[in-house]
């Protein structure tokens, strides 16, 4: 079972804020962007994904749901037809992370294939002031005495330490990528059966962790590995979805001193449990001879894919 | 027997009372006997060809088009099932035989006057198509576009709205860094077994038609509301010939040879206004192989299962016609593998035999989603496009649809040819070493994106 996030803020020394940082508001408020356009194509996308992709009559979920987010990067890439500099980024699916850290005598880990990655060639602008990022030096981290906060972690014996460039590069990327900010992190849960699949907490805890992890590397890589406060922070966003529901974070590591809990800590930005639409039907629901639910898609809610291309853009736009 | 309609065949020969009543009968107010046709279950000739007729008319009547194809693959018999990626020796052949295709080496005129650099746009100006790729004068040192003297007077045709011409050079780097990325920079583990091609050139290949397509959707509208689909079905079930049934307890009967193609390409693109016509619809470009044996001796093999008609969507998608397809050719294809066995002159039959299977089933399923069929033949040109590589190499088709009619009634007075341009396979690369690609090749990269630029002339 996978630490929730209140667990993870503490792994990750994070202070949570609700709701999406001003500047990715202030992309999705923009007019000039043209966004009401694209609400009827990111609803074709999504019918096209939940209804009329395959021959059969309904697809499922390990189909819609990558087929879903491909259609929406679609979208969001065609975005670069009117801003050119979108096009300095890349996908990397199946890529793999690995990031060590100390903290409070502790030492963790996260590896793993953090699901699909896209890199740009820039990095995302602090989206936090120097003011908050100091108010946060006063926030005391929550504690779970008496539980010990490792709980459910897995606790392996570690040989190397992956940070180091060796041949083991823990960015995923050898030496010289161009495309070498991590940008955003996706992350489907696209697994039929509902077992498999990981709960909304539990996926935001994983964004985190991921977010976080690639967010250390990459600092580590720009500023070298004593543990320090970050004059550049670095900024990792993170999305992940089931297919209906989404879950958006934007995570800004402002230091990489993690073995003490006080001081300045990192910021976590969450929106979760959005839903892009109520429901899918394929086949017309019929009761009694009459039309009790009609094939479509209902209740499309149009602000959650504006925050999913506020949050492709942003760092751009 | 019941009457049908108010149908009235006269059949001469018939005319009983003609001894008798003298002069010419003035027909009746209504009809003295129920209409002479015939019968509709006997075993004879006769009511078969009635069946079919009255199978067509329902058909020609069917309210939607999924109606439509559902009553068309309705019955179910054993076909023979077309793979476009095939080993066969001299496929391309035989899939011109059964589709009746033309193959015409080489791209199709418009595109082959696009590429020579500036001098021409005057000539492509009425073919709608963007004007060619100039550098653009702030654009990277490395531009090798600058010699093409971009600084004469042409003015971009008026219906591109002074688009600005794309710059090869950022779409080559583009390019560069799809493949190095995939092939150098990101960390993979080592391929599985046979399965190279989804280790580094499936990937590199959606990279590539992704990010080119997104950052030429500013000069070509059509693609700004175009959808991209990764491993979609293609699939198209039609009739060519007749053959006689060899054994079971329909032993002796002649039925329509059918067949299947249930395709699964890399990557389409679909739009929702189709391309433009290339040649007009009744034109004669070559001809179609004749093939005297048996599909069974190619060797095609027969199996019964569901006869569908797929384009990559339903019907009910607005992006129903098709633009561009990507195919990955699989391990078991290599060419590697086809220089050991000494077969090198199969390797570009291969290529051949894919674009023109694929393209072939897709063209026609789209036109069986605007309601044609063999009986309603198509009224316009289906165009469609496709690249066939296995991540080196590439081989681009252009195919177009002109007719549906081929099974055996149909095909008879159409004179009419399908017709498929195709061009041998190009390396796009020499090697990739140290996060360097060597040799690259501009021409292929021109061509790719001449084909995702191609849009109707109104746009």
């Amino acid at each position: 079972v996978f630490p929730g996030v209140r667990q993870a803020q503490w792994l990750t020394k994070t202070k949570l804020v609700e709701g999406l940082p001003p500047a990715v508001q202030g992309i999705m408020d923009n007019p000039a962007l043209g966004l009401q356009e694209l609400e009827e194509r990111a609803k074709h996308m999504v019918s096209h994904a939940r209804l009329w992709d395959t021959a059969e009559a309904a697809p499922r979920r390990e189909r819609y749901c990558p087929k879903l987010f491909e259609n929406l990067i679609h979208i969001c890439r065609l975005m670069s037809g009117k801003y050119p500099s979108l096009s300095k980024r890349m996908l990397a699916r199946n890529c793999r992370i690995a990031a060590t850290w100390e903290r409070e005598s502790i030492l963790l880990q996260v590896r793993g294939l953090s699901g699909i990655l896209m890199n740009s060639m820039s990095l995302i602008a602090p989206v936090a002031s120097k003011e908050e990022i100091l108010a946060t030096k006063e926030h005391v981290l929550e504690t779970f005495y008496p539980i010990a906060p490792t709980i459910d972690l897995q606790e392996v014996n570690v040989y190397k330490e992956l940070n180091d460039t060796g041949h083991m590069c823990p960015l995923g990327f050898r030496d010289g990528y161009p495309y070498s900010h991590p940008h955003t992190l996706f992350f489907l849960e696209s697994a039929n059966v509902r077992t498999d699949r990981f709960r909304p907490e539990q996926l935001r805890a994983k964004m985190l962790m991921f977010a976080f992890g690639n967010a250390l590397a990459k600092a580590k890589a720009l500023h070298g590995n004593d543990p320090k406060v970050l004059e550049q922070p670095v900024v990792v966003q993170s999305i992940g979805t089931d297919g209906q529901l989404f879950q958006f974070m934007v995570f800004q590591l402002n230091t990489t001193d993690l073995v003490s809990s006080d001081g300045v800590k990192n910021l976590v930005w969450i929106d979760s449990d959005q839903n892009l639409y109520e429901r899918a039907q394929c086949v017309p629901e019929v009761k009694k001879g009459v039309v009790t639910k009609p094939a479509g898609i209902s209740g499309f809610q149009p602000d959650t894919f504006k925050k999913f291309l506020a949050l492709y853009l942003h760092g751009t736009v | 027997m019941a009457a049908l309609g108010t149908r009235r065949l006269l059949r001469p020969g018939r005319r009983w009372f003609s001894g008798t009543v003298p002069g010419a009968p003035s027909p009746p107010a209504s009809p003295l006997y129920p209409p002479v046709v015939a019968s509709i279950t006997a075993k004879s000739k006769a009511a078969k060809a009635r069946r079919l007729q009255r199978f067509n008319q329902r058909v020609h009547e069917a309210a939607t088009v999924e109606e439509k194809l559902r009553l068309y693959g309705k019955l179910q018999r054993p076909k023979y099932m077309v793979y476009p990626q095939t080993f066969a020796l001299n496929a391309d052949r035989w899939y011109r035989s059964f589709t009746k295709t033309v193959l015409v080496p080489g791209m199709p005129p418009r595109a082959a006057a696009a590429k020579p650099p500036v001098a021409t746009a005057g000539a492509t100006s009425e073919t709608g198509r963007a004007p060619e790729p100039r550098a653009e004068a702030p654009g990277p040192a490395e531009v090798a576009g600058n010699a093409e003297a971009p600084g004469t007077a042409k003015t971009p045709e008026p219906s591109a709205g002074a688009a600005p011409c794309p710059d090869i050079g950022e779409l080559r780097s583009l390019a560069c860094d799809a493949l190095l990325q995939e092939s150098f920079y990101q960390n993979k583990k080592r391929p599985f077994l046979y399965r190279d091609q989804d280790h580094t050139p499936g990937p590199f290949l959606t990279q590539l038609v992704s990010t080119l397509a997104a950052s030429l959707s500013g000069h070509n509208p059509l693609l700004a509301s175009s959808s991209l689909d990764l491993n979609p079905e293609v699939n198209y079930y039609w009739h060519h010939g007749e053959e006689v049934v060899v054994h079971g307890h329909r032993k002796g009967r002649v039925d329509p040879v059918r067949f299947q193609i249930d395709d699964n390409p890399h990557l389409q693109i679909r739009v929702p206004k189709q391309l433009p016509e290339v040649v007009p619809l009744e034109s004669d470009l070559g001809d179609v192989p004749v093939i005297d044996h048996k599909p069974s001796k190619l060797p095609l093999f027969k199996k019964q299962y569901e006869n569908k008609v797929f384009i990559g969507t339903k019907v009910a998608d607005p992006c129903c016609y098709g633009h561009t397809q990507v195919h990955l050719l699989p391990d078991r294809l290599k060419r590697e593998r086809f220089i050991k066995e000494r077969l090198e002159d199969q390797i570009e039959v291969v290529y051949r035999s894919n674009g023109i299977a694929s393209l072939f089933a897709w063209t026609a399923a789209q036109a069986m989603y605007q309601g044609f069929w063999n009986e309603a033949d198509v009224n316009r040109p289906f165009v469609s496009q496709a690249v066939v590589t296995d991540g080196k190499y590439f081989a681009f088709f252009c195919y177009q649809l002109n007719t549906l009619a081929l099974n055996a009634e149909t095909i008879k007075n159409n004179p009419r040819k399908n017709i498929c341009w195709g061009t041998d396979s190009k390396p796009l690369y020499d090697v990739v070493e140290d996060g360097n690609v060597k040799g690259f090749n501009d021409e292929v990269l021109l061509q790719l994106v001449h084909f995702l630029l191609n849009r109707p002339k109104e746009l």
